[in-house]
């Protein structure tokens, strides 16, 4: 099947597709402000009119180059292109003032490059059989896995699980807006029709993603870059010879991460740095231009990207926002990510592995070849770039359904999330409960009426059981203090 | 989570009792409206699958949880008399971006054609972010805005409409 799917993949010239939309992808991440969840969203506007095989090879290829794009700007400005990119410049930035900015770029290639390739490993080998038993979850556990998403998000996404957690009701509460699946009886509508159709997805991502952005971008001075000189970024093998151990474990820090609901690369860069810097035996230099350090964080991240797709093809349960907008973008061609793909299209996995392989190869080519092009791009000035991005955001919302109310909904969606940002609350619980509330809602409404209203099957169904105690278990686990009484240890103050 | 912007510095124990009460009237605003949602229990023979269970329950929750922000804040000293929390250094130009793309987003698409539209947008935004660079050279990179702004509105015009077939507002 997975040569099935590097054929499919690769027939008629489509592959020629990967190659522009990584370049697109590594220059959207590599421009601070720009993330990889606004560039999955604006470039799903133009693969409306693409099929579904070329779109998604499109989407996937500008995911992977735009979370690897973001440490070209974290070690040569010291600025995190995407926030995943945030733990690369601890160490890629001095490296670079140490003048070896091309010894960093080709050791972020590496890390990136494998990083991908591992998750990538870990999708093919796990996804399959993880969507067969995700065939036995009902309307129930299919309530607990998107409350288990929420309140995972919302736990461990912004360091401060009580905004996490609001955040989150927020975005059911977004979710809510529109006809209700048992009834079709138009919530918070107010005599409006198109409010009676609900909030569209696209148009609310691009509002919390791009709109929130593109006003955030204009925060703080200018930057420069570090230098112009670049001096050689050929990977060394000797890296990974020295290094396997950390690659191997960032790999799978990352990849793990990646298939927790709505967790994401920022996170996985960031566990994958601490569990390196724990267990390295030159843990002095991280922070001062550790190759290891630089190597752990670019794996991490990179891994999570197959990751988190892992759960939008098994659960269509997004593992990171931009995963939520290219679930967002399956459904909008009309493939239906979850439990029934391993049924109605199993042979989808497979093609979604051959395009991040490919998406992957082609990253690594740009890698190498894409230095200098790319130091001029981090140079044009923002007043320039951003309302270019801006207009762009307002086509991606306009161009689903034609409607100016999806301009509205965009602006509207990106006031919010600038103010929710600047009041310092997390956007991954936030866009996790936008994307799940509907699933919630119908699973939440279709076990009441399967049970005649008898909520006992959400508590005593075997799979259910174990999500409620999961679910329960994050609640417990971010209470401040909690689990240190829980072991008999005295609260840690803050 | 990856790429959504995250990790801000933490706001201030008086922003956070603010937002705490906004939300907590929100919450409880979504529960008075879900209240008055019908039940269509005739229908289902049930009440527990009326439109207004699930949004009335999360509104009780976003209520409960605002209520835990607000306490949060206080126990901080969001009430305790001290100054007023000053407004950015950057608020202005944060101000002037939004109102921008607010004007453009909901005044100027839809009424005039798209490329001028998207045209005098650019080079408002990029004149009025330009402008503070000082007089040197300011006939230059208005000229240069003028164009860039002209050419998007063209580009991305021709782009869409004729190579991706997306239509335009």
């Amino acid at each position: 099947m997975l040569g099935g799917g590097f054929a499919h993949v690769l027939s008629g010239g489509t592959v020629l597709h990967a190659f522009w939309a990584v370049l697109v992808g590594i220059v959207i991440g590599a421009l601070p402000g720009l993330t990889a969840t606004m560039g999955v969203a604006l470039l799903t506007t133009l693969t409306f009119s693409m099929g579904p095989n070329v779109a998604m090879l499109v989407l996937v290829c500008v995911y992977v180059g735009a979370i690897y794009g973001g440490s070209r700007s974290a070690i040569l400005l010291n600025i995190p292109g995407t926030p995943a990119s945030a733990a690369s410049t601890l160490d890629g930035y001095p490296l670079a003032r140490q003048g070896l900015a091309g010894r960093a770029m080709g050791i972020s290639t590496l890390g990136s490059w494998i990083g991908t390739l591992f998750g990538t490993l870990i999708l093919a080998l796990f996804a399959p059989s993880f969507g067969e038993f995700a065939l036995r979850f009902g309307s129930y556990e299919m309530f607990w896995v998107a409350m288990f998403g929420i309140v995972i998000a919302g736990s461990l996404s912004g360091g401060d699980p009580l905004k996490g957690y609001i955040a989150g009701f927020i975005g059911l509460l977004i979710a809510t807006v529109g006809q209700e699946p048992n009834h079709a009886y138009p919530r918070f509508a107010f005599g409006s029709t198109d409010l009676a159709g609900g909030f569209g997805l696209l148009p609310v991502l691009v509002g919390v993603f791009g709109v929130a952005e593109v006003i955030s971008a204009m925060r703080g001075p200018a930057v420069q870059a570090v230098s112009s000189a670049i001096d050689s970024v050929i990977p060394r093998l000797s890296d990974v010879a020295r290094y396997w151990r950390t690659i191997l474990r960032s790999g799978s820090i990352g990849t793990f991460i990646g298939a927790m609901p709505g967790l994401g690369e920022d996170i996985a860069a960031w566990t994958s740095y601490a569990a390196a810097k724990r267990a390295s035996a030159e843990r002095d230099k991280f922070g001062k231009g550790s190759v290891e350090g630089l190597m752990a964080a670019e794996t991490g991240e990179s891994a999570c990207v197959p990751g988190a797709i892992i759960p939008v093809l098994t659960l269509a349960v997004p593992g990171s926002a931009p995963a939520a907008v290219l679930m967002a973008a399956m459904m909008i061609h009309g493939l239906n990510p979850g439990p029934m793909l391993a049924i109605t299209a199993p042979e989808f996995i497979y093609q979604i592995v051959a395009m991040l392989v490919i998406a992957d190869m082609v990253k690594l080519f740009y890698g190498l070849v894409l230095v200098r092009p790319l130091l001029w791009v981090l140079l044009i000035p923002r007043a320039r770039l951003i309302p270019i991005v801006f207009v762009l955001c307002t086509v991606g919302a306009f161009a689903i359904t034609s409607r100016l109310f999806d301009i509205w909904v965009m602006l509207g969606a990106g006031l919010l999330g600038f103010v929710l940002r600047s009041l310092a609350f997390p956007m991954a619980p936030l866009v996790l409960g936008i994307v799940l509330g509907d699933l919630l809602d119908k699973n939440l409404l279709r076990g009441l009426v399967l049970s005649g209203g008898d909520i006992s099957p959400f508590f005593t169904r075997p799979i259910s059981l174990v999500l409620c105690g999961l679910t329960v278990l994050a609640v417990l686990w971010s209470i401040p203090g909690l689990m240190d009484r829980l072991r008999g240890r005295p609260p840690m103050r803050a | 989570m990856s790429s959504s912007g995250g990790g801000q510095a933490g706001a201030s124990p008086r922003a956070d009792l603010l937002a705490a009460i906004l939300l907590f009237t929100f919450g409880v605003a979504v529960v008075a409206l879900a209240l008055r949602m019908p039940t269509f229990a005739e229908q289902s023979g049930t009440g527990l699958t009326a439109p207004g269970i699930v949004p009335g329950f999360h509104g009780v929750v976003l209520a409960l949880l605002a209520m835990m922000l607000g306490v949060r804040a206080l126990r901080r000293g969001a009430a305790r008399a001290g100054r007023a929390p000053s407004m950015a250094a950057d608020a202005g130009a944060l101000l002037l971006a939004a109102g921008l793309g607010t004007l453009y987003a909901a005044g100027l698409v839809g009424r005039l054609p798209f490329w001028l539209a998207t045209a005098l947008f650019v080079f408002a935004f990029t004149a009025a972010f330009e402008w503070g660079n000082g007089p040197r050279g300011r006939l230059r990179r208005l000229i240069e805005a003028a164009a860039i702004a002209l050419g998007t509105g063209i580009v991305v015009t021709l782009v869409f409409e004729k190579l991706f077939l997306v239509r335009l507002p």
